[in-house]
């Protein structure tokens, strides 16, 4: 029978909760316990077990208590009757159901440093059983009494004796609350005072034992941080600023070394590891100087420093100082004196750069293993609550004293009651704030440990989300839950800056108070924007009405204003969203685009804050804003894929006129694409050379093919030859870039039979037609068509017949020609041609046994020549890219000139890209490796920066940028971090100056 | 930092300075200076003091902005030289761009730049110059044929001499702004004095040879004479150069120094020497930077005109001197090519850069070099394996210009700028018909 008994003990037991049930029995069953429990009753009901298992953990409990009961019985140095009466005093409160048993298991079940306290201390058991909310003044008197008559300890030691004693109280109340998170201010509040109960008291000991120190100075303590804002944790270090005043007829020199010894002998008494343990430890970081600047200062000195040299962060922190020990009327006059000046910290010039810097700060300080375990650091944590709300106390509470409180949520909620955050928002925010401050205290509680790490053992979570009120499978509800929390905090930029300046110009629900326009203001430049009254304008315009753009815009703008605030021209950012926004009206895919696909609405917001050329182009073609929405929308399209889009799009229109619109409409997305890749670096310079040279090319052939129907339309005739448009220069080389002419040469064949007069003459129309279609304004940028390559130049015919090619090449051929032929590739026209066209260049452009003496000597007099005279005026020789010293065409000739000489021997150099001609030249041994080196570097240096410059501003630029905003923005778009205008200069200078010395080896010395 | 902007801001009130001199140099090592009234200057150390670098040398064209000067209040001094209340102070500035960060034409930075360098390997730079300049009669100012105000020679003591008084009233102040002399005497030609500098680290002195230049020249004013630091004045007498003693620490040892070491001098030492040597031909146009400076290297006599080393060698670019026993923190080099009217910001730094080059790749140093180089026949020189320093500026451009050390110490936009001025001055020089010219071909072409 008895085995059956043990066993359904056993059962209950572990029903109850404890996870080792055989030795809870065994425990329960200790001598210790005796008059506890009825050995004659096993039944459970309300009796010992069942209190026991009420608490966070059982088992603990349990032991803690047989412990308890056996310090109690066997303390000594007490008169036995008294002991006898205090044992059963003890046993009486815990055989009866009631507060004073809960408060007793619940300390035990959650704190094991308190717990041995019990068992150190065990006459201690009344603090809890009979624990009750008490005044600052009640904790203050209590420590500083202990500490005046330590009796047989020292005076440090009785300071921590009657600290934890205080601390039990307190602990009792909030285990046992029956909404923990709900008692969380209060309980925070008992413990700030309890600090500051501790710092008076070691004051005390410190006036005690330094009689003449503080007879010369009366000393303040000022509480900073969670001290002072009246929240505090169960464990951490606490903030502290002291402020001395000289005694009557004392030297302030003197006042200030006696302060200093009190000031010490103070945080020595708090923080200094004894035999009965450590307080926590007092850091006085946060006064001026930080730990450099003297430990105590007076009031006016205090008050000069933050007058002229604090920091805005030192502002933040003094946002919660409070006097909390020492002269009272002192630490008045030190916050009458330096606390009215956090209210202006806003208004200093350099809040913003401060702030996002501190912002940065904030998000970073992680160490990686930890970060996914983190409640206080990292975004999502606590300090980010704490920061963000304190930052908005700095920008508003300059003129709204209802502000500027010390304490988070009682913040929290003024912001809320003045509208500076969503009443929504501060609900939720508040929730979480006092749910993660929750698990870090049970968290600390059990050890007495300052931690802020969420544990990983199965144990103490189990312990943990019992401790917050879970029962049965508490360990994985207590973590839902904190992500759950964190997940909130996680969106708190967008909750808390952004959302209510929404509010400021949407005019919504009109019983919730909202930002005034100025308070917005002033938050939108706090946040980077550099024309608040223009960024709040497009706000209004944007989230105005009843609209479902509107409404859907009204929750997305808070978030992609945090992505604009990114970027190198917030500004541009967001006036381009409008716009965008503006002429997509209520397209039903555009909003289920933005608000459905994720990623696309902060890739809309990042390239538009980055790019004015993508803004434009997306301006006037909102559609292509599509192609955010997957990731393969922003991969660039081949050549045969654009050239059919076009083509198709053109055969159902009716004039040529609007064949050509349609042709440069699908242009102008294509751009947008190619854009949207190269910001996003998905693609590098050379694909973005390719796919630009892509799309110009089927730009061209669709072109044609318009021009030829528009001739054949109007002379009635059918075409009676066969037209070939062939790229130079960079296009040839299949290396363009964004602000890239077209540079090409017009060939034509007559049919067989043809008239001779005819063909030129259809073959010029075309011609004509071509560059008039693609010179005009249209939906994309223009391109002009630049054929001065041409035979004759300009003075030659526009096209000419490849006959004439071939006679004007057999007769009067010029290096520069052969030169310029050397990057000829067929774009666009009639393929077959096109071949004929090549093989009647080869030989020119790679003549049998290179170039003599005197050809090379006239195409090196022919570019020293050019240096001067096609530079612009006004422009520098340094920094131009691409006539500069050692910009692109110092490395296009030194290439060229080695492919003039050896390209017929070598057919690896027969390349028309100038990257791979350099490399071929390398291989092949023509140019030495560092100078090869040397002018890739600088050709692909100026190539990113000529098409980051267009990107930026969206017009070219040929120099480097004069301009300290280009030249950030520039070097943003590179991939540099912010304010890198400067080192990117240095760097073109550097590379091209290399590459110029490599230059003058490799081109003009060489033999 | 703080505490020495209040330092600064509370001794101008004190001692009742009506005037601040906001100073900084260009890149040809031209000093400059803006005056602020006190009240500016807290709004100067905040944001600095907004001022056009156009028209400053080698400032210009960074970008179409207005740059600031931000005054370092560790250099605050009282000018001494304004003697009484009103007073006058000064501090040197750093430059930097509209959005705060360090503008990369200050010399001051690149020589800041380099100490980093040096720092970040473990060393700090000390220098010592003992700093030459001729005093001259007034009228030499404004451009008549100069007169010495004496005619004794090296050490000579001349009774009731202005040179004399001069040098003590220079001292003196000099010493009333925290510039330590260690040593002043007359030197070899006639109006020529020496004064050495106390060793500090090569900021400072940078700092300090700024001072030094200015105060001797406002002292010879007081005296009504002339104070020159150009080179070569007279083509019979020696120049005026500023040899440097350079030492490198580590923490407080001196890493030039090794027990035991040939003249005591350490691995580290030697290997500086080697960069020195190896690079000295291009950072030669920094150090020497004017046409008139190679009238000094190649005017014979004491002139160090090749890239040698040696003990006790004049001819030598690079002197060790002589070891005191027993004192171990005092091994040091002596550059001696090195002329005051340089930049020192950028003179130390490329000759700092050099020499930490020569530690960084491990170079070998060279043998010394025992004979008086001048000596040598041309073929003797080249069998020791002796070159020659840059003959002319034009020598020392084309040299510098194909450095990539001088380059990345100066920073591309000032070793840029500062060939351009350069070369601009030589073709100016070449433009000249001289004196020389005149008297010796014209009676006889």
């Amino acid at each position: 029978m008895a085995s059956t008994r043990a066993a359904s003990a056993g059962a209950t037991l572990a029903r109850l909760g404890f996870a080792d049930p055989a030795r809870a029995q065994q425990l329960l069953a200790d001598p210790a316990l005796g008059g506890l429990l009825d050995p004659l009753d096993d039944v459970f009901g309300d009796g010992l077990p069942d209190a026991l298992a009420r608490v966070a953990d059982p088992d603990l409990a349990l032991l803690a208590l047989v412990r308890l009961m056996e310090a109690l019985r066997r303390q000594e140095g007490r008169r036995t009757e008294e002991r006898d009466r205090d044992v059963s005093h003890l046993i009486a409160a815990l055989r009866h159901p009631g507060p004073g048993r809960d408060r007793l298991l619940g300390v035990l079940g959650a704190s094991t440093a308190l717990g041995d306290h019990l068992v150190a201390h065990p006459e201690h058991w009344r603090c809890v059983v009979e624990a009750e909310p008490r005044s600052a003044a009640e904790r203050i008197r209590d420590l500083v009494t202990a500490v005046r008559e330590p009796g047989e300890l020292t005076r440090d030691d009785a300071l921590r004796v009657a600290y934890r004693r205080e601390l039990l109280g307190i602990a009792a109340l909030d285990v046992t609350s029956p909404d923990p998170v709900a008692v969380l201010p209060r309980t925070a509040a008992a413990l700030a005072d309890l600090a500051e109960a501790a710092l008076e008291a070691a004051l005390a000991i410190a006036t005690a034992e330094l009689p003449v120190e503080a007879a010369r100075c009366d000393l303040a303590v000022l509480g900073m941080g969670k001290t002072g804002g009246h929240e505090l944790n169960y464990v951490s270090d606490v903030d502290v600023i002291f402020v001395v005043e000289p005694a009557e007829g004392i030297d302030e020199d003197v006042a200030v070394a006696s302060g200093t010894a009190l000031a010490t002998r103070l945080m020595r008494a708090c923080s200094a590891s004894t035999a009965h343990g450590t307080l926590w430890p007092v850091d006085a970081a946060l006064r001026p100087e930080g730990k450099q600047g003297p430990l105590v200062r007076t009031v006016a000195s205090h008050a000069s420093y933050y007058a002229r040299w604090a920091k805005t962060w030192e502002f933040q922190a003094l946002l919660k100082a409070r006097p909390v020990a020492g002269d009272r009327a002192l630490g008045e006059a030190y916050l009458a004196a330096v606390w009215p000046m956090v209210w202006e910290a806003a208004g200093r010039p350099d809040f913003v750069v401060d702030v996002q810097a501190m912002r940065r700060r904030v998000e970073e300080h992680v160490p990686p293993a930890e970060a996914a375990r983190q409640l206080k650091l990292g975004p999502g944590g606590l300090r980010d609550v704490e920061f963000s709300v304190q930052l908005l106390q700095l920008v508003h509470g300059r003129s709204d004293e209802r502000l500027r409180s010390r304490t988070t949520l009682d913040a929290l909620a003024a912001l809320s009651a003045g509208g500076y955050v969503g009443r929504e928002e501060a609900t939720a925010l508040d929730t979480a704030y006092r749910l993660l401050r929750t698990l870090e205290h049970r968290i600390q509680l059990f050890r007495l440990r300052r931690t802020h790490l969420m544990p990983a053992a199965h144990a103490d979570l189990r312990r943990l989300g019992r401790a917050v009120g879970f029962r049965g499978d508490a360990e994985a509800q207590v973590v839902k839950a904190w992500q759950a929390q964190a997940r909130e905090v996680r969106r708190i930029h967008e909750r808390l800056f952004y959302r209510p300046l929404l509010a400021a110009v949407a005019r919504l629900s009109s019983d919730e108070a909202r930002l005034s326009a100025e308070a917005a203001r002033d938050r939108l430049a706090a946040l980077g924007f550099r024309d608040p009254a223009g960024a709040l304008r497009h706000l209004e315009a944007l989230t105005t009405g009843v609209s479902r753009r509107a409404a859907i815009q009204r929750t997305l703008l808070p978030v992609m204003l945090g992505w604009f605030a990114d970027e190198a021209d917030p500004d541009a950012g967001l006036l381009a969203f409008r716009k965008v926004s503006e002429s997509l009206g209520s397209s039903h895919w555009y909003l289920k685009m933005l608000r459905d696909e994720g990623s696309s609405a902060e890739r809309l917001a990042h390239v538009l804050a980055r790019s004015r050329f993508a803004a434009d182009l997306l301006v006037s073609a909102p559609e292509a804003v599509q192609l955010l929405g997957d990731n393969a929308g922003t991969t660039p399209r081949t050549r045969d894929d654009i050239a059919r889009r076009m083509a198709t799009s053109a055969a159902r229109r009716s004039t040529p006129e609007e064949a050509v619109s349609a042709i440069r409409a699908i242009r102008r997305t294509e751009l947008f694409r190619i854009a949207v890749a190269d910001l996003g670096r998905g693609i590098g310079l050379a694909e973005v050379g390719r796919a630009l040279t892509d799309l110009s090319a089927a730009l061209l052939q669709a072109t044609l093919d318009v021009a030829v129907r528009q001739v054949e339309a109007s002379t009635g005739r059918p075409m009676s030859t066969r037209i070939l448009v062939v790229g130079m220069g960079r296009l040839g080389g299949g290396e363009a870039g964004y602000a890239s002419d077209a540079d090409v040469i017009f060939v034509h064949d007559p049919l067989p039979g043809a008239a001779e007069a005819l063909a030129q003459e259809q073959a010029t129309d075309v011609v004509k037609l071509l560059r008039r279609h693609l010179s005009q304004q249209g939906p994309d940028p223009a391109l002009p068509v630049d054929s001065d390559l041409r035979p004759e130049g300009k003075n030659g015919p526009i096209i000419r017949s490849l006959a004439s090619y071939a006679a004007y090449y057999a007769r009067w051929s010029l290096v520069w020609e052969s030169q310029a032929l050397l990057r000829a590739t067929p774009l666009a026209g009639d393929a077959e041609l096109g071949d004929r066209f090549l093989r009647l260049v080869d030989p020119l452009r790679w003549p049998a046994g290179g170039l003599i003496p005197a050809q090379v000597r006239e195409v090196r007099t022919l570019k020293a020549r050019m240096e001067t005279e096609r530079l612009p005026r006004g422009a520098d020789r340094r920094t131009h890219f691409k006539l500069g010293e050692g910009g692109l065409s110092d490395v296009e000739w030194t290439v060229q000139l080695v492919q003039l000489c050896h390209a017929h021997s070598d057919p690896a150099l027969r390349t028309t890209s100038t990257l791979g001609a350099l490399a071929a030249a390398r291989a092949g041994g023509y140019l030495d490796g560092d100078d090869a080196e040397a002018l890739e570097e600088a050709w692909s240096l100026a190539s990113r920066m000529r098409n980051a410059s267009m990107l930026f501003r969206g017009r070219p630029m040929d120099s480097l940028p004069s301009d300290v905003q280009d030249a950030n923005g520039v070097a943003r778009i590179l991939g540099l971090p912010p304010t890198s205008g400067q080192l990117l200069a240095e760097r073109y200078r550097r590379v091209s100056r290399r590459a110029r010395s490599a230059m003058r080896r490799a081109f003009y010395d060489a033999p | 930092m703080d505490r020495q902007q209040e330092f600064v801001l509370r001794t101008i009130e004190e001692r009742d300075i009506r005037f601040v001199r906001l100073w900084f140099t260009d890149v040809l090592g031209t000093l400059k200076s803006v005056a602020v009234a006190p009240a500016e200057l807290e709004g100067a150390f905040a944001e600095g003091i907004g001022f056009d670098g156009s028209a400053i040398e080698g400032f210009a064209r960074i970008y179409e902005a207005d740059m600031l000067a931000k005054p370092d209040p560790s250099t605050f001094q009282i000018l001494p030289w304004r003697g009484e209340s009103p007073g006058t102070a000064r501090m040197f500035c750093d430059i930097c761009l509209p959005d705060g960060s360090p503008s990369i034409a200050d010399p001051r930075q690149v020589l800041k730049r380099a100490l980093d360098k040096a720092s970040d390997a473990g060393f700090t730079f000390y220098t010592h110059p003992e700093i030459e300049f001729f005093l001259l009669d007034r009228s030499a100012q404004s451009g008549a044929d100069p007169v010495a105000i004496d005619t004794a020679g090296y050490f000579d003591h001349v009774p009731g001499g202005s040179g004399q008084d001069f040098r003590r009233s220079a001292i003196t102040m000099l010493e009333s702004m925290g510039i330590s002399v260690e040593f002043s005497h007359h030197e070899g030609a006639p109006g020529q004095n020496e004064i050495d500098l106390r060793y500090a680290d090569a900021l400072t002195m940078a700092d300090n040879i700024m001072t030094f230049r200015t105060v001797v020249k406002e002292v010879a004013l007081e005296q009504n004479i002339y104070a020159t630091f150009m080179p070569k004045v007279f083509a019979e007498h020696p120049g005026s150069g500023m040899h440097t003693h350079m030492s490198l620490f580590e923490g407080d040892t001196n890493a030039f120094y090794e027990a035991g070491g040939p003249y005591q001098l350490s691995t580290t030492g030697r290997r500086f020497i080697a960069g020195l040597l190896r690079h000295g031909a291009e950072f030669t146009a920094v150090t020497n930077q004017w046409v008139n400076s190679y009238k000094r290297l190649w005017g014979g006599g004491e002139a160090p005109a090749y890239l040698t080393w040696g003990h006790n060698n004049r001819s030598a670019m690079v002197r060790v001197p002589m070891y005191k026993p027993n004192k171990g923190n005092s091994s040091r080099v002596e550059v001696r090519t090195i002329d005051a009217a340089c930049n020192p910001y950028l003179a130390y730094a490329v000759l700092l850069a050099a020499g930490l080059k020569g530690i960084e790749e491990g170079y070998e140093l060279p043998a010394e070099t025992e004979d008086d180089v001048w000596r040598l026949t041309a073929d003797e020189r080249r069998a020791m394996g002796i070159d020659p320093l840059p003959a002319s500026l034009a020598e020392a451009i084309a040299a510098m210009e194909r450095s990539e050390l001088v380059a990345e110490t100066l920073g591309d936009h000032v070793f840029e700028y500062f060939l351009r001025n350069k070369r601009a001055e030589w073709d100016d020089y070449r433009n000249q018909v001289t004196a020389f010219e005149l008297s010796r071909y014209l009676p006889r072409l």
